[in-house]
């Protein structure tokens, strides 16, 4: 009761706060000058998705459609085909991604049974048309190429590195080889 | 009857059911895998594992058959362990590459995992990785996805009877394939791809290039034959990826021929006819819809004011019975003309005529049911499992399952030969008089033949012994049927021998009794439904005689107009056009410079007429005369509906939007007569079903479908039947009218003269035109998948007269007659009869016409056109 009546009348409370605020005003600041400044962000950050390749320089899809299929804002087409160089191969011929429409949900990166979608840490592509916001499988693959080690960490941090670190090459799809002759 | 449980459901079965179709029955599905309703059960897969409440213990629901007072679980928890305990062994070696695998999303194997397996296999194994099978260009066999089950090989031998693919070598190494590692040397039907649970047989003309949840599925018929085949074709984006079935659909019941599967890529090539073209200063030149029409339709109005008979029309006999019922009534009424005929009058007519006028119906007496019921077939001048093919699927299994007699009345071994009782070879052109000498056979009790009967055949290349077994299996069989086709139809004396035959079957009872009779095999998808639309000269839609003033009444009361008794068929046309009296010629999809020989006179001719229009696919011959030439919609763009030869009226669907500015001839003919201020009463194509259907109610939709289908885990449907018009023709509306047919005089029957059997030298042969089996009509060598599996017109010679020349396959031989010479690669074949040579007539670029003489001939009686056969002398080029 008295000490309820002494923290009125000393204004206790306030002091508090004012401590709070005095202490702040020596502290760093946590204004960030973009885009002079860049920020420093986590390795599960969703931004432009990308094309990966094994370490020999293939690339990684095989065409599946499964991202086309799981995606829920229709923002993937795949047109698969045959491989032209290596008859046995699957691969996307075509590999379109509308980024207009995309909602940056990483489910395509779930989807993909080769690890060949990653996310990486690029969120600041603008174009001045929405074709320019489509990405073509090359232009996701350069996107793959520049930024590898984000897109590493994307899948460590999302629990997707296993079979690759597991050696057990079940990420790594390979084609039985056929039999042509006669 | 059986009484049993299932889940606690009773239900009464007849015994020897299984215990899959008593739960059926009940309404509860068991998954499968290796059953399939239309063959035998193996039991190979044990995934319809089920649970016996009494004795606890799982069986094999499709080989276990229901006995008094069983009780069967179903989906018991004994069962779930039993079916996930299977499909992770089953998984064992499996690559579980399904992202890359054809298969993905349509998979029986990963639908079951899905509903009944485990997420994580107790067995270390290692994955299969033996290379793929890519010797064969249509189909691909991977041996690693195989789980087995044998199904692919038992629809080989069960159902297709063509035994080209087997288990090869023992426990886990066992691979599916041809035989001695060889490429697939088959049919190509792909029925082994179709009913394969898994990806273990996949489809290489589109390889990895499509996903199944990403098409559009259509349910249609195939026109390609007249076996009425129901298939589904798979588009994307408005375009064909695949052609594909389902289990039990259709009286196909889920199979469907190599033409029928991957005889899509014609229709969506770049020779495909885009936009309507004019002729200018000796040119084609592209124009519109607006701009021609109206050109067109003045023209034919100028020309049809003349005076009656000016126009002449021709129609394809794989247009649906709704473009052929406008087109008709189009000719008659709008331009009053009755030249008018259908692709039926190249041999099927010579059927068609006596038949009508024996029994009033081009329906047949029996379907494929009777045929599989049948104590004896007889097969005259025929290949039906090249022809058409269910027809062949079921001669085949009637044979095997049921044991029936099968003769064979042709010129050389067909596909059917080796399950015939006996063959009985016949020069070309011989079938009336070898007809009216069984029926003398026939009549007479003397239990052989006489010795001047017995030279006679002998001159024709006829086995005496083998036509009196024939004769004497016909007088003691209960059940028989004469099976006619191509070559019967096509023959010089095609009228008179179909007569002959109408003939023999009235006096043998045959068309009188249930389950025998006469099965005709047409050409094309909808040869009968066009002539009953009244699609040719001789009849106006009804089969009613035009030649008959009291039925023509009918339709004239009907459409209140007057119609013309004149006209005729291909010859009369031909003639009239010569004589200047036909002045314009509509075809829709008839080239006759392809189908008839000489075409420079030909050409002469018909450049006397003022007008010609052309509405097809493609540019032939006849299109690069046209003055107006107009694309038309193929049988994937357009609805209508189509006649079997088993007389079933089954839908056409459009599966993709028309080609380019395609139009369906039908909508085109409305178009016409609208622009000639004389429309026709019918707003579209729909009007004019409905219409049809109300003036015909027994051309109403009808088809069968098998008992079962299949849903996506190999479980059994039962199908429900439904209330539908009969497809065959009444028994006794036919008995009423054979008695006016016998009493006509019988035709006068000469011997032939060309092919005669006793003058032959050794380089001398008959030559024929044979359809081939993956070929259909003369457009499909534009087609890539199917030039992929047959891409080159081989002449078939005896392997015999092969072997003395020592020619290869592939060699080239001249072959000349006195009217003409060409050269032609070779085609050894085994089982061929001395004297003949026969070659595929879809290769018309072959220019196989050069050898016919330069006059056109046709069947005094029936219009047809004859001389399908020549002599020719083949001698090896040095």
């Amino acid at each position: 009761m008295l000490k309820k009546f002494l923290d009125t009348i000393l204004f206790t409370e306030i002091g508090q706060g004012l401590k709070l605020t005095l202490r702040h005003m020596f502290m760093k600041k946590v204004t960030s000058q973009y885009p002079r400044e860049k920020l420093v962000l986590a390795d599960g950050y969703r931004g432009f998705i990308a094309h990966r390749r094994y370490d020999d320089g293939v690339e990684r899809c095989v065409g599946c459609d499964l991202c086309e299929a799981i995606c829920p804002a229709k923002a993937i087409r795949v047109v698969s085909d045959i491989h032209p160089e290596v008859p046995d191969r699957r691969y996307a011929r075509e590999y379109t991604l509308d980024f207009t429409r995309c909602i940056f949900c990483g489910f395509c990166v779930v989807a993909c049974p080769v690890n060949a979608l990653s996310m990486t840490k690029e969120f600041a592509h603008s174009s001045f048309t929405r074709n320019g916001l489509i990405y073509s499988k090359e232009q996701m693959l350069a996107l793959g190429d520049r930024a590898g080690a984000d897109s590493d960490a994307y899948l460590k941090v999302r629990n997707m590195w296993e079979a690759e670190s597991s050696g057990k090459d079940e990420g790594h799809y390979h084609f039985p080889p056929i039999s042509l002759g006669g | 009857m059986v009484k049993l449980t299932v889940n606690g459901k009773e239900v009464e079965v007849p015994g020897g059911t299984t215990i899959l179709h008593a739960a059926a029955a009940a309404g509860f599905s068991i998954p499968t895998f290796c059953y399939n309703p239309r063959m035998d059960p193996a039991g190979s897969c044990r995934i319809c594992a089920v649970e016996l409440e009494d004795t606890k213990r799982t069986v094999m629901g499709c080989i276990t058959q229901v006995s008094e007072g069983m009780k069967v679980l179903t989906e018991s928890s004994k069962v779930h362990e039993a079916r996930k305990t299977n499909l992770e062994l089953l998984l064992l070696h499996h690559p579980l590459d399904c992202p890359v695998c054809d298969c993905g999303g349509e998979c029986p194997l990963q639908n079951m995992s899905f509903s009944y397996g485990g997420s994580d296999s107790r067995f270390e194994s290692h994955r299969n990785d033996e290379p793929e099978d890519m010797k064969s260009e249509v189909l691909v066999f991977n041996s690693n996805r195989c789980i087995l089950c044998g199904k692919c090989v038992r629809i080989c031998d069960e159902i297709q009877d063509v035994h080209a693919i087997g288990f090869i070598n023992r426990g886990f190494d066992t691979v599916i394939g041809p035989p001695l590692g060889k490429k697939l040397d088959c049919e190509f039907c792909g029925d082994c791809m179709e009913v394969c649970p898994t990806g273990a047989i996949t489809d290489r003309f589109v390889r990895y290039q499509f996903r199944p949840w990403q098409m559009e599925r259509t349910e249609t018929t195939c026109t390609s034959c007249s076996s009425g085949c129901r298939m589904v074709v798979d588009t994307e984006n408005e375009a064909i990826v695949r052609i594909s079935s389902k289990e039990g659909l259709g009286p196909n019941e889920g199979s469907i021929c190599v033409v029928g599967r991957f005889g899509y890529s014609a229709v969506q090539s770049k020779s495909r006819l885009e936009i309507p073209h004019v002729k200018k200063a000796q040119r084609l030149v592209p124009t519109s819809w607006e701009e021609i029409l109206p050109e067109i339709s003045s023209r034919l109005s100028k020309i049809a004011s003349t005076g009656p008979g000016r126009v002449a029309g021709l129609i394809s006999s794989q247009l649906p019975l709704e473009d052929a019922f406008v087109f008709q009534r189009f000719m008659r009424q709008t331009l009053q003309s009755n030249f008018l005929d259908s692709e039926a009058r190249q041999g099927l007519m010579n059927m068609a005529i006596p038949l009508v006028s024996a029994t009033g119906s081009l329906r047949p007496l029996v379907d494929h049911e009777d045929i599989l019921k049948a104590d004896l077939i007889v097969v005259l001048g025929a290949d039906p499992a090249v022809e058409s093919n269910i027809t062949g699927l079921a001669i085949k299994k009637a044979v095997r399952k049921n044991k029936a007699a099968l003769y064979l009345v042709h010129g050389r071994d067909v596909s059917l030969s080796t399950r015939a009782r006996e063959v009985i070879r016949l020069a070309p052109g011989y079938e009336a008089v070898f007809l009216r000498t069984l029926r003398e056979i026939l009549s007479s009790s003397a239990e052989d033949l006489s010795t001047e009967v017995k030279s006679r055949l002998e001159r024709w290349g006829a086995n005496p012994e083998a036509v009196l077994r024939l004769a004497k299996d016909m007088k003691s069989a209960k059940k028989t049927i004469f099976v006619t086709g191509r070559r019967f139809h096509r023959s010089n004396t095609g009228f008179e021998a179909s007569s002959e035959l109408i003939r023999l079957l009235a006096e043998r009872n045959l068309l009188a009794s249930d389950g025998s009779g006469l099965f005709v095999l047409p050409e094309s998808g909808n040869d009968l439904g066009v002539l009953m639309m009244g699609g040719s000269s001789e009849w106006l839609p009804g089969l009613l005689d035009t030649k008959n003033s009291e039925q023509r009444s009918v339709w004239e009361n009907h459409w209140n107009c007057k119609l013309p008794a004149g006209g005729g068929g291909l010859r009369e046309i031909i003639s009239g056009i010569e004589s200047g009296e036909i002045r314009a010629l509509i075809s829709l999809g008839v080239d006759p410079l392809v189908f008839l020989p000489d075409t420079a006179h030909l050409k002469k001719i018909l450049s006397k007429l003022e007008l010609i229009v052309v509405a097809d696919m493609f540019q032939g011959p006849l299109a690069d005369m046209a003055h107006y030439l107009l694309p038309s919609a193929s049988p994937f763009e357009r609805s209508g509906h189509v006649v079997s030869a088993e007389g079933f009226v089954q839908p056409l669907a459009a599966a993709m939007a028309p080609w380019g500015n395609a139009l369906t001839e039908g909508e085109l003919v409305l178009r016409l007569a609208t622009h000639m201020n004389q429309p026709l009463p019918f707003d579209n194509l729909a009007a004019v079903s409905s219409e049809i259907f109300r003036i015909f109610p027994d051309l109403r939709p009808s088809t069968r479908n098998a008992p079962y289908f299949q849903g996506k885990t190999g479980e059994i449907l039962l199908a429900t039947p439904r209330q539908q018009p009969p497809h065959k023709a009444e028994r006794e509306s036919v008995l009423s009218r054979v008695p006016a047919f016998l009493k006509q005089e019988s035709l006068p029957l000469d011997e032939p003269k060309m092919g005669d059997p006793s003058k032959r030298g050794e380089d001398t042969f008959v030559l024929t035109l044979s359809k081939s089996i993956n070929h259909a009509g003369t457009q499909t060598i534009l087609d890539s998948n199917l030039m992929t599996i047959e891409g080159e017109g081989l002449l078939r010679v005896p392997r015999q007269w092969a072997r003395k020349k020592k020619l290869k396959k592939g060699a080239c031989v001249s072959v000349s007659t006195p009217h003409g010479r060409i050269s032609l690669p070779i085609d050894p074949v085994a089982g061929m009869a001395d004297g003949e040579v026969h070659f595929p007539f879809h290769f018309a670029d072959a220019r196989f016409m050069a050898l016919f003489p330069g006059s056109f001939s046709f069947n005094a009686h029936s219009g047809a056109q004859s001389g399908q056969t020549i002599d020719v002398t083949v001698a090896p080029i040095v």
